[in-house]
């Protein structure tokens, strides 16, 4: 009943190097699709290339949320107590984004301490403070939670 | 009294769920034993189970709605201004009732299937011993870890609480509707073990798998459809599936059972890949372990982030690598046994299904990549990165071309043998129609990609194949074939994807502020805001605001969104507003800044949303026929 071992060979190759390029075209795609977090620390400390997509989380800093009624852009300043990046967004900031809370920003670094932000995270139990927000003011020191 | 009353609820509570521990004890014994029971033996047992269970979630459910809050459980989770159903809602929404309601669902798969399969006794009392394990170890994190019944040493006159984004009606029964799908692949599980340790894995049990592995995949399916409609409604962002955490857990489980529906045909049919089956059923419960462990730990950073407790992940994942070990130990010894092989053409409808098994693989692969990714960076790299939707928009796309491809050929193939003939008389009629339809329709819009028109035409032909040859017209009626259930779910699938693509081509969206009497123009359609209100309800006050939508200057609809200030717990949610319309809904969601004379508008235009739902829908229904078509000729 057993297939000849050359012609089982040969299948187990061709099957084995279609999954290795599949799997290799997926990694790639993974690698090239990745949103990384930083803190307006991190954002100092390393050279990030522009038009790059990344994450900032942080306290929203007091007194730096303005809005520009023409061209309905908000623009505030997160903070890690230490840094601060601006954020430019056009949008709905979500209801519970206030001053001195945590929040969680999706956009293109666009150089200079910019981040053209397209998403605003703001989570939907007041309590609630983003893991990452917490991470980046305990690197610094700040954190005043548990 | 009241007090003494609470006592005695939580003494019930917890000595039903011990009674269940130990007939679980009896039942396992059972099946190691060997000894000569019979059928009345496990079928009684899993009837107290069953009846032990339900008696402790009553409990459950009649402290919640009567918010007794000497039980801590509902002090934290409920309040007497809540409505009805949320009260009732709430005794799941939170660990550990839904632990419980988890527990529940495994006694009811338990009991139905010691009722409903009489036919091979020895298969039926092993799979309810293998359950019965399952149930214990749950019974045992839940007694251990997480006490439903627990009573606080005073009691406070109020609760504190439903997180007010979770009182949603659909919301409320989503979770029950996932977990039966979730539960019912462990009777798959408990099936495909039990076959293995009798070596029993042959075209009869094959017919059992079938019917239950339908059965769960519907209710799945139904939950993610579920969980998708709750997210459109109501987080206000206009999308319906975000490629979230929490969402692909619930997916990976439906691609590994969708999987396992095909390859379980084969061996109903034919007779082969016993083992690569049994290996699918194992690997699909496991997955639902793992989306049970990624939402209940924590450990996931989600839209959907419940609050959770890490300790509890960590019994969910020690339990799921017991369950693995064990199942995959019996696996290594018995399965390679079992198979049968048998010979096929290359074209013939074995290959397809193969196929079929390969690409359902392969998603599955990069969701779960995609999932876990994140988690492995964050603890072993200590990298916080998120893993962006285009990752998988751009990694499955591809494979839903061979999967339609496939999708259209396959059924009309024969078993084993090659019989192209057919192949092409069947579906080079739908293939013309098709191609002639959407190259008319991309002529007249013409936003649309290579890669989309592609897409159009497949999903095009096997609506079409599939309608075709399953609704038979004869003597001026109408016949549905035996076949009509998969011929639905796959014409359910092909809608989707249309749906998807006209939804994702033609939205429409327009971000900006407004007063009063003000006029937004999207699209062919005019919002004029017409008036700005306030109210109080029960729980919440809410502003509301009024928008008349028009066309030709003829109003159309009324659309008022809502901001919600919840008191219990003190909460501001946005509540959508949307406009069904056959072929597009109107989506707006407002927000009022704090000092200005402006509310901030969001408006949607969303093209085929009802189509996404209604393909759901009939895959459900295509699902429900191969169940009924099964039971009648069984």
């Amino acid at each position: 009943m057993r297939e000849p071992v050359k012609q089982r060979i040969i299948k187990l190759l061709i099957g084995a190097s279609i999954i290795f390029v599949a799997v290799l075209i997926i990694i790639f795609n993974l690698r090239d699709n990745l949103i990384y977090f930083y803190s307006p620390t991190d954002l100092v400390e390393i050279n990030l290339n522009n038009n790059q997509e990344i994450r900032v989380g942080g306290l929203v800093a007091d007194n730096s949320l303005k809005y520009e009624e023409n061209s309905s852009i908000y623009r505030f300043v997160i903070t890690d107590e230490k840094n601060i990046i601006n954020v430019e967004y056009r949008g709905i900031l979500p209801n519970l984004f206030a001053e001195n809370k945590g929040v969680v920003v999706e956009g293109i670094y666009s150089g200079a301490n910019n981040i053209i932000a397209n998403k605003v995270l703001a989570k939907h139990d007041e309590n609630y403070m983003p893991p990452e927000v917490i991470d980046a003011l305990q690197k610094e020191g700040k954190w005043q939670g548990e | 009294m009241a007090r003494r009353v609470s006592e005695l609820l939580s003494y019930l509570g917890i000595v039903s769920l011990c009674i269940c521990l130990l007939v679980s004890l009896a039942q396992i014994k059972i099946f190691y034993l060997k000894s000569n029971v019979n059928y009345i033996n496990y079928f009684n047992l899993s009837l107290i189970q069953f009846v032990s269970c339900l008696l402790s979630f009553l409990i459950l459910i009649y402290i919640f709605i009567t918010s007794d809050f000497n039980f801590s459980l509902v002090y934290q989770n409920s309040h007497t201004e809540k409505p009805m159903i949320y009260k009732l809602s709430g005794s799941w929404g939170n660990h550990e009732g839904s632990l419980l309601m988890w527990i529940l669902i495994l006694t009811i798969f338990n009991f139905m299937f010691a009722l409903m399969s009489k036919v091979n006794i020895r298969l039926t009392e092993t799979t309810v011993g293998v359950q019965s394990f399952l149930i214990l170890g749950f019974l045992l994190f839940l007694l251990f870890t997480s006490n439903p019944f627990s009573l606080l040493s005073e009691s406070p006159n109020e609760g504190l609480g439903l997180n007010p984004i979770l009182q949603d009606p659909f919301l409320a029964i989503h979770p029950p509707i996932l977990y039966l799908g979730y539960v019912g692949f462990s009777l798959i599980f408990s099936l495909a073990i039990a076959g293995l340790l009798l070596n029993n894995i042959d075209k009869n049990w094959a017919s059992i798998a079938k019917k239950w592995t339908l059965s769960a995949w519907v209710l799945l399916t139904a939950g993610i459809g579920l969980g998708s409609y709750w997210a459109y409604n109501e987080l206000g962002w206009g999308g319906y599936w975000f490629w979230d955490p929490v969402e692909n857990a619930s997916l990976m489980p439906w691609l590994a059972g969708t999987a396992l529906i095909h390859c379980v045909s084969i061996l109903e049919k034919r007779n082969t890949l016993q083992s690569w089956t049994v290996l699918l059923s194992i690997l699909t419960f496991a997955l639902s372990l793992i989306g049970t462990f990624l939402v209940r730990s924590g450990i996931l950073n989600s839209v959907h982030a419940f609050a959770s407790d890490p300790s509890r992940g960590l019994f969910i994942l020690a339990f799921l690598l017991i369950v693995l070990i064990a199942s995959l130990f019996i696996f290594a010894r018995k399965g390679p046994f079992l198979d049968k092989e048998i010979k096929y053409h290359l074209l013939s409808r074995e290959t397809g299904i193969l196929v079929n098994n390969w690409l359902f693989l392969t998603v599955l692969f990069i969701v779960f990549l995609g999932t876990v990714y994140p988690i492995f960076t964050d603890i072993v790299l200590n990298e916080n990165i998120t893993v962006g939707p285009k990752y998988y928009i751009f990694s499955i796309t591809p494979i839903i071309f061979l999967f339609i491809f496939a999708m259209i050929i396959t059924p009309f193939l024969n078993w084993s043998t090659n019989n192209y003939k057919i192949l092409i008389q069947k579906i080079y009629k739908p293939t013309l129609l098709s191609v002639m339809l959407i190259f008319s329709i991309s002529l007249y819009f013409d936003k649309l990609s290579i890669t989309e028109i592609s897409l159009l035409i497949l999903s095009s032909i096997l609506i079409m194949a599939n309608l075709n040859s399953n609704i038979l017209f004869k003597n001026n009626s109408f016949y549905l074939t035996s076949n009509i259930g998969r011929a639905l779910t796959h014409a359910g699938f092909a809608l989707l994807i249309i749906s998807i693509i006209a939804n994702a081509s033609y939205a429409k969206e327009k971000i900006t502020q407004a007063k009063v009497d003000d006029k937004i123009i999207v699209g062919n359609y005019d919002f004029i805001f017409s008036s700005i209100s306030q109210e109080k309800e029960k729980n919440y006050h809410k502003i509301i605001a009024n928008f008349e939508m028009q066309q030709h200057s003829g109003t159309l609809k009324k659309l008022s969104p809502e901001i919600r200030f919840y008191n219990n717990p003190p909460t501001i949610t946005s509540e959508t507003s949307i406009a069904r319309m056959l072929f597009r809904d109107i989506y707006i969601v407002m927000n009022v800044p704090e000092n200005q004379e402006f509310i901030n508008v969001r408006i949607h235009i969303k093209p085929f949303m009802n189509f996404i739902w209604v393909s759901i829908l009939m895959m459900m229904i295509g699902g429900l026929f191969s169940i009924s078509y099964r039971i009648k000729n069984s």
